[in-house]
């Protein structure tokens, strides 16, 4: 009894993100928190549109260009995030004390500057020096700022495969690199990948923000329809509803993804 | 003994709560400005909301025998914010508009502008319909945006939380023109010390428009009050004096 406690504490994270709640894969009930927000959002999405068709469907219909920017945005900078917080995770556990320096300060400035702050300072602040559009300051800031986010995600993950297979692996005659190839990251991508998914689904949501650059996103089409008709509630209900069915759908990509990673883990539950 | 002394915190409130009712009864009403547009509404060196739409509207609470409250309110959220009440008159060189009627009650008009295009100095454009292309920024949800997108000519619309970012952008060269009141125009152009000389103003449009103080649907007494005192500030020659006073010769 004491011993299955101690093993339970001992694999216990806790890890709160801003990300969506990820739904968790082995939970297979129909009625779960995931599927009555789905229902919730969809049902409200729908009856809206069909007994007042005048605003809502109109709003709906205003949007998808700024839903495609929001997409576009989001996939760019996971693009550019995921290197380079794998880059910085692997950084911050380097041997070599000048890179782990490097990537440890790149953590600690990032992190402590708001997203807004940085988007501002990209965009703004820099165009004194070189001008870049808005979708690319966009991509530039959240990449930068997710990387930091996602560097720890990363170090996390490496840190958590045992001493005892990187010992194995080297007396089995690999080198450093050969290690770190094809036994540390191979288990290490089950635990990261889903911290890594959760975070983008944090940056989708923070792509809101890029509304100040005047670029055309989700948010900023909102804005500016309600900027010709004043109808801010129906206008921000439907954003609010949109934005909820498309995290609610990526948590869910998110966790059917974490439960093909753990397929080996449930086997032996 | 405690029965007294409730008895004495109860008067003590009740007394308050005259005293607020006295207070609103002397007419302090909320006025939010977005004060992002300069000459009309901007911030002083003490970060008080000044310009001359305010100054009008003090003007205009002076004649009628209210006093005024008030605040930096940002543009997008301003009319939302006069629909739930949160301020009683909005005082920020809103155009009197047929779609902006049907949801809110306006002023007497207090100043006219007309639409000015910004370019870099040496650009020259003869018409609206010269923006084809082009990318295009203004204040979001402002008629100078509203202009260009009616006009329908194909231009690349970009919208902004502040116009002064916008002429940040045209001047660093990630626009192209900018779209804003003339008076705004004019200010960036000729005053601002960071924008004067490279850029200019292009092309007015001919279409008038009209600003007005804008309250919720409904506040007819408001309107009134307001529209009697305007008058009033116009007869005086104060409106003369304020229009040297900001927007120069």
């Amino acid at each position: 009894m004491a011993e299955t406690e101690e093993k339970q504490s001992a694999g216990n994270i806790v890890m709160v993100t801003e990300g969506g709640a990820i739904p968790n894969p082995h939970e297979f009930h129909l009625i779960n928190a995931w599927s009555i927000s789905l229902t919730l959002a969809l049902t409200s999405l729908f009856a809206l549109c069909i007994i007042w068709p005048e605003p809502y469907l109109r709003i709906l219909f205003y949007l998808p260009d700024g839903i495609v920017v929001t997409f576009q945005i989001t996939l760019l900078s996971i693009c550019f995030a995921v290197p380079i917080g794998f880059i910085t995770g692997i950084g911050r556990i380097s041997q070599n004390r000048c890179i782990k320096l490097i990537a440890s300060t790149y953590v600690e400035i990032i992190r402590g500057i708001p997203l807004l702050v940085q988007l501002f300072y990209i965009y703004y602040a820099l165009s004194r020096f070189f001008q870049v559009s808005g979708i690319a300051s966009a991509v530039t800031a959240i990449s930068i700022c997710y990387g930091a986010y996602m560097g720890e995600v990363f170090r996390a993950g490496i840190a958590a495969i045992p001493r005892g297979q990187t010992e194995a692996s080297r007396s089995l005659g690999f080198n450093r690199f050969q290690t770190m190839a094809y036994v540390i990251l191979p288990q290490a991508m089950r635990t990261i990948l889903p911290p890594v998914g959760n975070e983008c689904i944090a940056m989708l949501k923070d792509t809101a923000l890029v509304s100040i650059m005047a670029v055309p996103d989700i948010m900023q089409r909102a804005r500016s329809f309600v900027g010709t008709t004043y109808l801010y509630f129906e206008t921000y209900t439907v954003i609010a509803l949109v934005y909820l069915v498309i995290t609610l759908l990526l948590s869910k990509a998110v966790s059917i993804m974490e439960a093909k990673l753990n397929y080996y883990d449930r086997k032996s539950r | 003994m405690m029965k007294g002394f409730f008895a004495k915190i109860a008067i003590a409130l009740i007394a308050v709560f005259c005293f607020q009712i006295n207070a609103s009864a002397a007419e302090k009403y909320v006025v939010a400005s977005d004060c992002t547009w300069p000459p009309f509404e901007l911030l002083d060196a003490k970060k008080q909301p000044t310009g001359y739409s305010i100054d009008f509207l003090r003007a205009v609470a002076k004649e009628a025998g209210f006093t005024v409250d008030n605040r930096n309110v940002a543009w997008d959220g301003i009319f939302g914010g006069v629909a739930t009440g949160k301020y009683d008159i909005v005082a920020s060189s809103t155009t009197i508009t047929p779609e902006r009627q049907k949801q809110f009650d306006f002023s007497d008009p207090y100043f006219e502008i007309v639409q000015a295009v910004i370019l870099p100095t040496g650009k020259t454009i003869k018409s609206l319909a010269e923006l084809k292309g082009l990318r295009v920024g203004g204040q979001i949800a402002t008629t100078g945006i509203f202009v260009v997108r009616d006009a329908n000519v194909g231009a690349q619309l970009k919208e902004y939380d502040d116009v002064g970012l916008a002429i940040q952008d045209l001047i660093g060269g990630r626009l192209d023109a900018v779209v804003c009141d003339d008076p705004v125009a004019k200010y960036y152009a000729n005053k601002k010390k960071d924008s004067m000389g490279k850029i200019h103003i292009a092309l007015q449009t001919q279409d008038k428009e009209y600003f007005g103080f804008t309250v919720k649907k409904g506040r007819r007494d408001l309107v009134e009050k307001l529209n009697k005192s305007i008058k009033l500030v116009r007869e005086k020659g104060i409106e003369a004096a304020l229009i040297k006073k900001w927007m120069g010769e």
